[in-house]
């Protein structure tokens, strides 16, 4: 049997593209903001199969939010339909079926009735509808997760804001300017944890 | 149609956490802790903003009543 998973991490299962980028920060902005720890497959290194490895990350969280937004196909040439995010969202289920206690998964969706075309075996299952913009992303957040001493939206999209103007310097320190690249993910969350103490020192 | 909702009482992130998880050099600690001082300056004085902003209201409320 794995260990028990950690009970704030969330694995993020979202697609790598650019005009996700400010979603994909809003996702890890809010997560934090919510006193939860955000995990992302590219984190994982090593000579291991990618998928063990992702699988490994999966039940090592409590939860997983599996954005299913952007099941189009991509823009490059020869275009195909973007199957990773649906195949995790599949692992994760059965691991969850599995071990009801020990995992839950959030679908989310930027069109209401759209997963219901695009994935009819999950009717009955009511997605986060964020409408692909960062206050939806923020909003369902606050609505899926709950705590005490949640911060408003408001309240996080201000640090969403603060934590957007940091990223053209994380870029240029990192070398990249690929927002899923590993070092930029750790960095944004590490800035985004150490800006939720500002509104909840800790005891 | 059925959500789930998320009841979280695990405690906050520590910063030993914090460090475990993402762990980064030095260099970039030392670089990120003056974006997150700059950062809490100025929300500390977002947060004042509202307060100066009543006050002089309060005050022509005085006046007016007295």
């Amino acid at each position: 049997m794995p260990p028990l998973p950690d009970p704030k991490g969330v694995f993020l299962n979202v697609p790598y593209d650019e005009e996700f980028s400010s979603l994909y920060v809003a996702y890890i902005v809010g997560l934090c903001q919510l006193g939860l720890v955000p995990h992302l497959a590219s984190e994982i290194t090593g000579g291991d199969r990618r998928l063990d490895r992702i699988f490994q990350l999966i039940q090592s969280c409590r939860y997983s939010i599996h954005d299913l937004s952007r099941v189009e196909l991509n823009v490059a040439p020869s275009a195909t339909p973007r199957f990773n995010m649906p195949l995790e969202l599949g692992m994760t289920i059965t691991w969850q079926i599995l071990n009801p206690d020990q995992h839950t998964w959030f679908v989310w969706e930027s069109e209401p009735y759209r997963l219901q075309r695009s994935a009819s075996d999950l009717n009955g299952t009511d997605p986060c509808i964020h409408d692909g913009t960062v206050d939806g992303v923020l909003r369902e957040l606050r609505s899926a997760f709950h705590r005490d001493k949640m911060p408003s939206v408001p309240q996080m999209l201000t640090v969403y804001g603060l934590v957007n103007s940091a990223l053209s310097s994380i870029f240029v320190a990192n070398g990249t300017r690929n927002h899923y690249d590993r070092s930029v993910f750790k960095e944004l969350c590490r800035l985004s944890l150490s800006l939720t103490t500002h509104f909840f020192p800790p005891a | 149609m059925l959500r789930p909702v998320a009841y979280i009482t695990a405690p906050w992130p520590t910063q030993e956490e914090v460090e475990k998880l993402y762990p980064i050099s030095k260099v970039r600690k030392r670089a990120l802790q003056a974006l997150v001082d700059e950062f809490k300056a100025k929300l500390s004085n977002r947060e004042e903003a509202p307060v100066t902003s009543i006050e002089p209201e309060k005050r022509r409320k005085r006046a007016s009543a007295a």
